[in-house]
């Protein structure tokens, strides 16, 4: 690093900003319409008090060093201040995300028990009216002792005992990953913390320290809202000014209104929300809008489409958007954020490879735009200083022989932002590393050292910024009389259109009857829908014996998008005759079977 | 302006009307998100028209208890009410 620089725990950026009052948190709610003053604002200083308030309460109620506290709290600012003074506090908060209603609430029951029972939460902290949602939900957590009501904590006046924290004890659980049977909880330390806010604010985006400031209608529970902008601001001072996820869905164009009121140079959000700007904002919205001072306008958490944002930019650019603020991001939360950001002031850069060499041999080569069949793949810039970046074959389980550039293969991390693993689950761990390196679970390959992603080897399917796992919808599409239960297969796709995954369930059913079948369907996506909260594109039933499956009975997700696609889902009869040679022929198309279906669209993947 | 249960009621299936999946079935009865497949973010698109059309500001907690038109229907009513603008 060119200058010396000390890492330093949360606890410690915390007490060390307390020094400012000029700079903070500034919170916006929906009646919030610029009056100047009317916001509520705590200064540095501020946020060093009432999270010491909350952190006092919180160890009021029994919470000691090590234990794990649940946060559900939809206000932005009870749950930043509950959040960070649990760390001070040496407890270690778990975020999980409020319910947003709309019928799926058995869901959403079902989920927070799971993450509140892996956690081992002693401690649920969240609102009175969530409260009363949770209902019995501390009956079935048997290590959960209390579920209490964020505003007693509000008005507690307890003095914090604050706790001995070193760079190596846990910091947080961040539960994002893992279907919802299987919760998985990244451990994220004080030490990952303090090397990726180091990456990001100093390496990634050299941000000016009580200067740069942003705006962030991010969600709190995710990594993106809550380590780049809670977090990281603590160490480097910024203001940040904060509305509530809700609030930028109804109206978008409250996001750039803040952004221009606050002279905002910093903002950041997935693929989605520039799109839903572009779709969403009406003409005289724009015109009061001065995007001037934006310096930075990240673009992460799902894949980064360039037709996308440069129709942002064009929409934009008359009111001073600047199109080389983006700066297209690769992350995930087990590297604690940030993987690798591209490079300042460029602007979205991409690559122009030919997608035959790349599906058939996984190779990258470059290709003219023009040539047809060409495929354009998003530069996402080069490892940070003391991290590696490097790619290998899937099957090389120890990491052995890294994989020459412009190879396509799995990208696997190593570095001080790299998790220790998995809360409590030390099979899970195991399996996330391989030989010392992180196992990203997306396909890409490096060229002059910058990475650029082609998919994933994973089945998720990415809506709106949001993770779905295969599993979930399958299982829920299973419980529907009628679906042969372990038979159904859900998947995403980018055909026929190249703008957004569509999700397809296909079920196997010894209903013949076509109006039968019909009801059947409808019935499979009403079930999904409900209990997920997401839409289903399309709904296929197929006789017995046709999903394709291996010679042990596992489910080929792959193989399945794959026949859809070509159109030869619907036309099989039966299918699992196990053909030695076949089986092998398919072994090494499902490989770059993942490829295929990535390549429809300038795909990438960040979190 | 005012508003009758009618008059809310036609106004409300008409906006719903326009986001619901091709194939979907528009009632009173429609659970937005399983039977109309609008998710999360159409709702909320839809939730702005709504507040456009009626006038009215919708927080997010109101959204927690609803599952179909039905019930969206009976907050924007009890919402006018409380305004004085659904003539009986």
């Amino acid at each position: 690093m060119t200058t010396a620089w000390n890492p330093r725990t949360v606890v410690q950026a915390i007490e060390d900003a307390a020094a400012s009052t000029k700079t903070g948190y500034r919170f916006i709610d929906e009646s919030t319409d610029g009056a100047e003053g009317a916001e509520p604002f705590f200064s540095h200083a501020g946020i060093e008090r009432a999270s010491a308030r909350y952190g006092g309460a919180l160890q009021a109620l029994g919470a000691k060093k090590g234990d794990r506290v649940a946060l559900i709290l939809p206000d932005n600012a009870d749950f930043i201040f509950a959040f960070l003074g649990a760390i001070r506090a040496g407890i270690i908060p778990v975020p999980i995300y409020p319910p947003t209603g709309l019928g799926k609430l058995s869901g959403y029951l079902e989920n927070t028990l799971h993450i509140v029972e892996r956690s081992g939460a002693k401690l649920l902290v969240t609102s009175g009216e969530i409260k009363r949602v949770l209902g019995t939900i501390q009956a079935q957590a048997p290590e959960l002792e209390k579920v209490v009501a964020v505003e007693g904590i509000r008005a507690a006046r307890e003095d914090l005992r604050p706790a001995q924290i070193s760079l190596d004890d846990t910091c947080f659980l961040q539960f994002t990953s893992g279907s919802t049977s299987r919760p998985k909880g990244v451990v994220l330390t004080h030490g990952n913390l303090a090397a990726n806010v180091q990456s990001i604010m100093r390496l990634g985006l050299d941000v000016t320290d009580g200067v740069d400031s942003g705006v962030s209608w991010l969600p709190l529970y995710h990594d993106m809202g809550l380590i780049g902008f809670v977090i990281a601001p603590l160490y480097h001072l910024n203001t940040i000014t904060f509305l509530p996820p809700l609030l930028f869905l109804k109206r978008p164009a409250r996001w750039l209104q803040e952004l221009s009121r606050h002279r905002g140079s910093i903002s950041f959000g997935p693929n989605f929300a520039y799109a839903l700007c572009v779709k969403r904002i009406k003409e005289h919205e724009v015109e009061g809008l001065d995007l001037s001072g934006w310096r930075i306008a990240g673009c992460g958490a799902e894949p980064i489409r360039a037709d996308n944002l440069r129709a942002f930019a064009d929409k934009f650019a008359p009111v001073g958007f600047n199109d080389k603020a983006f700066v297209c991001c690769y992350g995930m939360a087990e590297n604690t954020l940030a993987i690798s950001f591209s490079k300042l002031g460029t602007g979205v850069s991409t690559d122009v490879v030919d997608s035959e060499a790349l599906c058939t041999q996984g190779k990258a080569e470059p290709a003219a735009p023009e040539l047809e069949g060409a495929t354009t793949i998003v530069q996402c810039g080069g490892a940070f200083e003391g991290h590696d970046i490097s790619v290998f074959s899937p099957d090389d389980a120890e990491s052995e022989r890294p994989l020459a550039e412009r190879q396509v293969g799995e990208l696997r991390l190593r570095g001080p932002s790299v998790t220790p693993g998995y809360f409590n689950d030390p099979e899970i761990t195991r399996e996330a590393f391989a030989g010392g390196w992180l196992r990203t679970g997306d396909l890409g390959y490096l060229a002059d050292g910058k990475v650029f992603i082609c998919g994933r080897s994973k089945e998720v399917i990415i809506v709106n910024g949001r993770n779905y796992y295969p599993q979930d919808l399958e299982w829920e599409a299973g419980q529907v009389a009628g679906v042969r239960k372990g038979n159904v297969i859900a998947f995403g796709t980018m055909k026929p259109h190249n703008d957004r995954e569509r999700v397809i369930i296909v079920f196997e059913t010894t209903v013949a009857p076509e109006d039968e079948k019909q009801t059947l369907k409808g019935e499979v996506r009403k079930a999904v829908q409900q209990a997920l909260g997401l839409t289903v594109d399309d709904v296929l039933a197929v006789p017995a014996g046709v999903l394709p499956k291996t010679s042990s009975g596992k489910l080929q997700r792959a193989k399945a998008r794959e026949l859809f696609e070509n159109g030869e889902l619907l036309g099989r009869s039966s299918s699992r005759e196990a053909d030695p040679v076949s089986a092998i022929k398919e072994l090494a198309k499902s490989q770059f079977g993942f490829l295929r279906h990535a390549i429809f669209g300038t795909s990438r993947r960040g979190e | 302006m005012t508003w009758t249960r009618e008059t809310v009621r036609a106004e409300l299936l008409k906006l719903f009307q326009e986001h619901a999946h091709a194939e979907a079935e528009v009632t009173d009865k429609s659970q937005i998100v399983a039977d109309l497949s609008i998710d999360s973010l159409g709702v909320m698109e839809v939730i702005a028209e709504i507040e456009d059309r009626f006038k009215l500001s919708i927080p997010d907690e109101a959204l927690r208890n609803v599952e179909t038109i039905g019930d969206v229907n009976r907050m924007i009513e009890a919402r006018l009410v409380g305004e004085g603008r659904l003539q009986r």
